[in-house]
């Protein structure tokens, strides 16, 4: 009886080992992920990233790379797409989510079942009841574990279920009283409902991810071909992988993944007005320059018999290169405006309590931080080899006249120290021009403006300090320094900082200072700068002037 | 002037006013003395006379003034145009003994018309130093200018800075014109707003400039 009884037992844990088995096998399969969590990447070394990830896949090899490389100096630009991958890899960073019910359930799972496998390990051959049990009692907890989390699942999917509704509700009654729609209030409409529906700093983050790539997309073809120092328009068109269209047509591919492209409205006309920036250049290729008449093609021989001059036709293909940077600079300028403003009025929407003027004014600054910080050197590369000639100006003056003594170039002698036999080969507003180097190391409009209004007080201080030198007894201060002062004493500081880039960053500086900052203090000192950068570039031509000493 | 009081109050004007005047005439000293004076305060930024900002109280409306100085040597003087782009009222300032300063105001009359049309409110300032006193010349010669004032739309004083004659009523004036300005505009623009909305520069109030009778009008002080 006995024996029976036992023999049955032993059938039924064999049973049971042989499902326990298969069970496992059919769940080692993909090595340590249930084969049931599905939706949201799990961070398993190896493991497949789930399907419906928003991002882009990104091999976890090349993960560790890609961010080193964004703390290095990014020298030659990076590619639109690495660009892109940057961007995915920082988002999936700072969006550290909450796990669902069910990667709960299964990362807990997952350690019961490396316990068990810990135990099964440690057991001898002969304690196979103590196995099957230990298999049985898995099972079960896994089990329940998954029914449990399926349950919280569901329970939660009805509770979003029923926010969005309401939130499409809310945002039906926020906009029912503006009657009929705008195309701007309906895609306004559609933002403001994906703000609501998703967690609602990252749609303000998706949209300015997708503004940046697409700006730092039409940027990118210009830096290069610089980069490489080819000065054809040729290369602009013919070298398919660097060629605006190209870009264009990457837009459209990351759109699909995003919102469903609410900003098409607004972008259409831009778009356009790119497709004509592209057949412009496309034009511009027809005129080859004179090296390229050897090659057989019949749109050359078209243009050579209208182009007798060569000299003439080169500088002919530079001028219309000129323009077309140009136009291309303009283009973007105005897209980067558009880009920030939608940004803007993204945020106020989403978040009321912050229209207010001060409160606007911090959304924008940081909007603008976030917005600029990667893309400020590839748009300073575009900026500098708009405004080339300037920047030759401003060296070719630096090269004459970069050691003048402050009185020299105009600065009332009471304004600097009477002794030239300063201590370690100092100069004088030495500070001021300290200060002013750091202007092309920030990233962000914002902070670069900053540096100029601290140049400008530093300026005053040392001024001020100076004068009081002089004046040991006579009647203490009577006048400050005004225009008369600052402006001599600024083009020595922008002479002193021998910096070309200056010109280009202030020229980029002025195209995006907020309006309402331009008639307060720091308006007037980024004016005041423009001024004695464009006095510095027309020092050059006027030698007999600067020699002759007396400019006041 | 428009009638102030409640009705409007929470509005606040901000205007950039530029100075102009060529090196020597001291109209750096002239708006120290008015930033300065009022509240005994010192309303100097960190960027002393080169940039001052001053908040007033006029008719019950605020009004926040920047103002702008320029420098004056000549050799600066192409750099003009970004100093005074945007602005809503200018203040050029000339010695009165020195015939030359004075012909240096009416270049940049000239040149402030063309750019910024009848927006713009002008201020002339003949700085008279005192040791000189008003003889017969110098009278003949504030009736001349007063004249050219006039036929420009812009207003003359003279003034000196030391005795702080006059500055205070020149700045009020200058702001009372320059609200009147901004409300023409706004009054445009609430008429007619689908005609004058692109148009900011360049519309022009022509009947703005030739009511020179209020108070504190040509060489009342003296």
């Amino acid at each position: 009886m006995v024996a029976v009884e036992v023999e049955r037992m032993l059938t039924l844990a064999e049973q049971c080992l042989e499902r326990a088995k298969s069970f496992i096998g059919k769940n080692a399969d993909p090595p340590d992920l249930p084969a049931f969590s599905s939706g949201s990447p799990v961070p398993a070394a190896g493991a497949p990233v789930a399907t419906d990830q928003k991002s882009p896949s990104l091999r976890t090899s090349g993960h560790s790379r890609l961010l080193s490389d964004e703390v290095g100096e990014p020298s030659p630009f990076l590619p639109p797409e690495v660009f892109h991958k940057l961007q995915a890899v920082s988002s999936q960073d700072t969006s550290k989510k909450e796990l669902t019910p069910i990667e709960e359930a299964s990362r807990l799972n997952q350690k019961l079942k490396a316990n068990y496998e810990a135990r099964v390990a440690r057991l001898r051959p002969g304690q196979a009841y103590q196995k099957t049990s230990l298999t049985l009692s898995l099972q079960r907890q896994m089990m329940e574990n998954l029914i449990i989390a399926k349950a919280r699942q569901d329970a939660l999917q009805r509770k979003m279920e029923g926010r969005r509704l309401r939130l499409q509700e809310e945002a039906n009654r926020r906009f029912a009283a503006s009657g009929a729609m705008t195309p701007e209030e309906r895609e306004q409409r559609l933002l403001y409902t994906n703000v609501l529906e998703y967690e609602q700093d990252h749609v303000i983050v998706k949209l300015l991810r997708k503004h940046q790539y697409r700006i730092y997309n039409r940027l990118y073809p210009i830096p290069v071909r610089t980069a490489s120092g080819t000065f054809g328009v040729k290369s602009f068109s013919t070298d398919s992988s660097l060629s605006p269209s190209r870009s264009h047509n990457l837009i459209p591919k990351y759109d699909d993944k995003e919102v469903e492209e609410p900003s098409e409205q607004v972008t259409v006309d831009r778009e356009n007005s790119f497709e004509d920036l592209e057949q412009f250049l496309t034009q511009v290729d027809w005129v080859p320059p004179h090296s390229s008449t050897d090659e057989p093609g019949s749109d050359a021989d078209l243009v050579c018999n209208s182009s007798t001059e060569p000299e003439q036709d080169e500088s002919h293909v530079q001028e219309l290169e000129k323009r077309a940077l140009k136009e291309h600079l303009k283009a973007i300028v105005k897209d980067i405006h558009i880009a920030i403003d939608q940004l803007l009025s993204l945020c106020l929407l989403s978040f009321e309590c912050l229209n207010t003027a001060s409160f606007k004014d911090l959304c924008l600054a940081s909007i603008e931080e976030a917005f600029f910080t990667p893309l400020w050197s590839a748009l300073v590369t575009l900026f500098r080899k708009v405004y080339i000639e300037r920047e030759q100006a401003y060296e070719a003056s630096v090269k004459l006249y970069g050691d003048i003594s402050p009185g020299d170039i105009g600065i009332p002698l009471k304004l600097f120290p009477k002794d030239p036999a300063s201590p370690q080969g100092s100069y004088p507003y030495e500070s001021a021009v300290q200060e002013l180097t750091l202007l092309i190391h920030d990233r962000c409009p914002q902070r670069k403006l900053e540096c100029i209004v601290r140049t400008l007080r530093l300026i005053c201080a040392c001024a001020e300090d100076y004068r009081s030198l002089h004046e040991v007894d006579s009647t203490p201060r009577t006048a400050a320094i005004g225009a008369d002062d600052l402006l001599p004493i600024l083009s020595y500081v922008a002479l002193r900082c021998r910096c070309p880039q200056l010109v280009s960053e202030c020229a980029a500086l002025e195209e995006f200072i907020h309006e309402g900052y331009l008639i307060g203090e720091e308006g007037y000192c980024l004016t005041s700068m423009q001024s004695a950068l464009a006095y510095v570039e027309s020092l050059h031509t006027g030698v007999a002037q600067l020699t002759a000493g007396k400019l006041i | 002037m428009a009638a102030g009081g409640a009705a409007n109050s929470g509005k606040t004007y901000s205007f950039k006013v530029v100075l102009l005047g060529e090196g020597c005439v001291g109209k750096t000293s002239l708006v120290l003395r008015y930033c300065e004076n009022k509240f005994n305060d010192k309303h100097i930024t960190t960027l002393q006379a080169s940039f001052l900002t001053k908040k007033l109280n006029i008719t019950g409306k605020r009004v926040n003034l920047a103002i702008w100085d320029t420098a004056g040597q000549e050799r600066f003087h192409a750099l003009g145009p970004i100093y005074y782009r945007d602005s809503n009222g200018a203040i050029l300032v000339y010695d009165i003994t020195d015939e030359d300063s004075f012909q240096k105001v009416k270049n940049w009359v000239k040149e402030l018309r063309k750019m910024l049309g009848n927006e713009i409110c002008l201020c002339i300032v003949g700085k008279l130093s005192e040791r000189l006193h008003m003889d017969t010349n110098i009278s003949l010669r504030l009736v001349f200018v007063c004249s050219y004032a006039e036929s420009v739309g812009a207003k003359h004083y003279h003034t000196s800075a030391k005795l702080n004659k006059g500055i205070e009523e020149l700045f009020l004036d200058l702001c009372k014109r320059m609200m009147e300005t901004a409300q023409a505009e706004e009054r445009l623009k609430g008429n007619g707003a689908s005609q004058s909305a692109s148009s900011r520069r360049g519309v022009q109030i022509v009947d703005d400039e030739p009511q020179a009778t209020p108070a504190g009008g040509c060489c009342s002080s003296g």
